[in-house]
């Protein structure tokens, strides 16, 4: 049933250029990219139990790296992008410092330095050309295959994408992920067992500036132009929502909520010029209405026929646990709360 | 004119700064002290405030009463955005950081849709401006050495209110020790209300102080929210004397760093921030949030 349900994806996916016209296969494609965006961050948000607010920052170095390698220094396909999930690496290793803090202050802290990344791309106009940014980006030439077309490029990105989802999924169930998860649950109690917590949130943070990077360099490719508008505080904010707004902890959900946000924004704003409001209000109905997401929803309403089918009360749907976005939301909230009682 | 002068002008342009983040941080750090409440909009009331103070002040040409009004306002923008919704996502932060964007981008776009894209600035009263001598030979703008006098003058009356008075005290104690407070019979969310006013009173207030040396524009929200999140990291969450010291660092930090590296200053202001947080994750005057 469930490799039945992965089949007609994968053959959707890959029949998509044929079935959709240009407009569609560019917000698809977008789609993906912004997706693996959301995915990298919940990573952090999802798994980790920390909340990033400046995943941006590390999309945005990737992107103008590669630009820049591409477009100045006429450097091939794997140079740039090599270089660009680098530096978003390189970065993500210094600013991965943050999770020393916790709670609160890691939320800030993240936010402050995503800032840096966007002042420095506004400011530093000899090097990222302000805020007329970097144009002309070539498309991709890997090996002999130029992807100048747009439902080309579509594929690459695909491939991409899924490469990052299947590696992500042994990720979050090795032993690594499963600590992880430990740690968002309570970070005491696996300091108790004799886990080096800040290593996992490092390493964890450092993979995840690298996975928003290779979603950089995609972008920097689709979009033929990287401006400051890459390293806003709101396309971070957007990332972290979308993961909610799919339901943290999945693969499934940041992709989901991708395509729901510029789902929205493209619809909406070929309507109403308040489409920021509209924004705005998903972001508050989100968090009132569906704070674990779209699957998270979904599970909800299946536990609640299974609840029903089964007739004994004692058995019914053992494990309750709505969603992982719920643990998420918890330990988003920092460490022990300092009144709970000891573990 | 000796060679120190530029140094003292941009220390002056500092300061001035300074006074003007003290503002915004001094409220957003006592709410979040006191109420564990994250305020991301804390930006949009500043710009909200900001431009309702100019509207006020071109119907009225009252300055005071500008600054007043856009305080007023924004209390009210406030209440109706914790009565209704921050409230009902207590103890739970990454759904209060999500809902105060969501705000900030509801209050922007209304920014937006009525007082347009291009950047504004509120002129300031008569007898504020023009150049003003100082001892040494030293002209300055004559509304941002007001602007530090006002600074000094409202952090000089929050800090009596915070360490002198009943009320004060009360809102120390409840940083401290929010469930103990309210089982000694005090109604805490009422002393939360009341500080999440002031805090809403000052960003509006601040909106129309800054908008007439630093103009009023689209995006101003979070470029003003930034430095003043610095502040409050810097200083320590929930601590008013952090927030002092805060707003004085980064005020004076920033105006160095755009003098002497201006491709870099944001740089300058926050890499030093995150060097602290690495050695005092909780800031100078923090405790662990």
């Amino acid at each position: 049933m469930a490799s039945l349900a992965t089949l007609a994806v994968a053959s959707l996916a890959l029949a998509a250029p044929w079935l959709l016209g240009t407009f569609w296969i560019s917000l698809v494609t977008q789609m993906l990219i912004l997706g693996l965006l959301a995915l990298s961050v919940d990573l952090l948000t999802g798994h980790t139990g920390i909340l990033p607010m400046g995943h941006a920052g590390f999309f945005a170095v990737a992107a103008y790296t590669t630009a820049i390698l591409e477009v100045r220094h006429a450097q091939g396909f794997w140079v740039s992008a090599g270089g660009g999930v680098l530096v978003a690496v390189l970065l993500a290793v210094v600013f991965g410092l943050s999770v020393r803090t916790s709670g609160v202050y890691f939320i800030l802290l993240t936010l402050a330095l995503g800032h840096i990344v966007w002042g420095v791309a506004m400011r530093w106009t000899t090097f990222t050309g302000g805020e007329n940014g970097v144009s002309n980006v070539p498309p991709p030439a890997v090996a002999a295959v130029r992807f100048a077309d747009l439902s080309v490029y579509y594929y690459l990105v695909l491939v991409v994408v899924a490469v990052c989802g299947l590696g992500y999924q042994r990720l979050v169930r090795s032993p690594f992920g499963l600590a992880l998860r430990g740690i968002r649950e309570s970070e005491s109690r696996m300091r108790g067992l004799g886990y080096n917590v800040f290593a996992h949130k490092y390493a964890a943070f450092v993979i995840s500036g690298g996975l928003a990077g290779v979603a950089g360099v995609l972008y920097a490719y689709w979009n033929r132009f990287v401006s400051p508008a890459a390293a806003t505080f709101h396309a971070s904010a957007e990332a972290v929502l979308m993961g909610i707004l799919g339901g943290t902890g999945t693969i499934l959900g940041p992709f989901i909520g991708a395509a729901i946000i510029l789902g929205i924004r493209n619809w909406v704003s070929g309507y109403v010029v308040w489409w920021t409001s509209v924004m705005g209000l998903v972001f508050i109905a989100t968090v009132l209405w569906a704070p674990h997401g779209l699957l998270g929803l979904v599970r909800e309403l299946r536990g609640r026929s299974a609840v029903r089918r089964a007739s004994p009360p004692h058995a019914a749907a053992p494990d309750q646990t709505p969603a992982a976005g719920t643990a998420a939301m918890r330990g988003a909230r920092g460490p022990e709360a300092p009144g709970s009682p000891p573990p | 004119m000796t060679p120190w002068t530029p140094w003292i002008l941009q220390a002056l342009n500092g300061i001035s700064m300074g006074a003007l983040l003290f503002l915004l941080a001094a409220g957003f750090t006592l709410t979040f002290g006191l109420g564990r409440v994250v305020n991301l909009a804390h930006g949009a009331f500043y710009l909200l405030g900001g431009y309702l103070g100019l509207t006020v002040l071109r119907a009225t040409g009252s300055f005071w009463l500008a600054l007043v009004a856009a305080g007023a306002a924004i209390v009210g923008v406030s209440w109706a955005c914790d009565r209704f919704l921050i409230r009902r996502t207590r103890e739970n932060v990454l759904g209060q950081v999500l809902l105060t964007v969501g705000i900030a981008y509801v209050l922007a776009d209304i920014c937006l849709a009525f007082w347009g894209g291009s950047p504004l600035r509120v002129p300031p009263p008569e007898f504020a401006r023009g150049p003003i001598d100082l001892p040494g030979g030293i002209v300055y703008p004559r509304y941002r050495f007001l602007l530090i006098l006002f600074g000094v003058l409202v952090a000089g009356v929050l800090w009596l209110l915070y360490s002198r008075t009943q009320l004060g005290a009360l809102v120390r104690a409840g940083v401290d020790d929010r469930e103990m407070v309210d089982a000694l019979g005090i109604n805490v969310d009422r002393l939360f209300a009341l500080v999440f006013g002031l805090a809403a009173f000052l960003a509006g207030l601040s909106g129309v102080a800054g908008g007439a040396f630093l103009t009023l524009y689209p995006g101003a929200d979070w470029d003003i929210l930034a430095y003043a999140l610095v502040v409050v990291i810097v200083g320590g969450l929930g601590s008013l004397g952090g927030a002092m010291i805060g707003s004085l660092i980064v005020g004076l930090v920033d105006a160095y760093g755009r003098w002497l590296l201006p491709e870099f200053s944001y740089f300058m202001v926050f890499g030093p921030m995150a060097l602290l947080l690495l050695v005092r994750p909780t800031g100078l005057f923090g405790r662990e949030a």
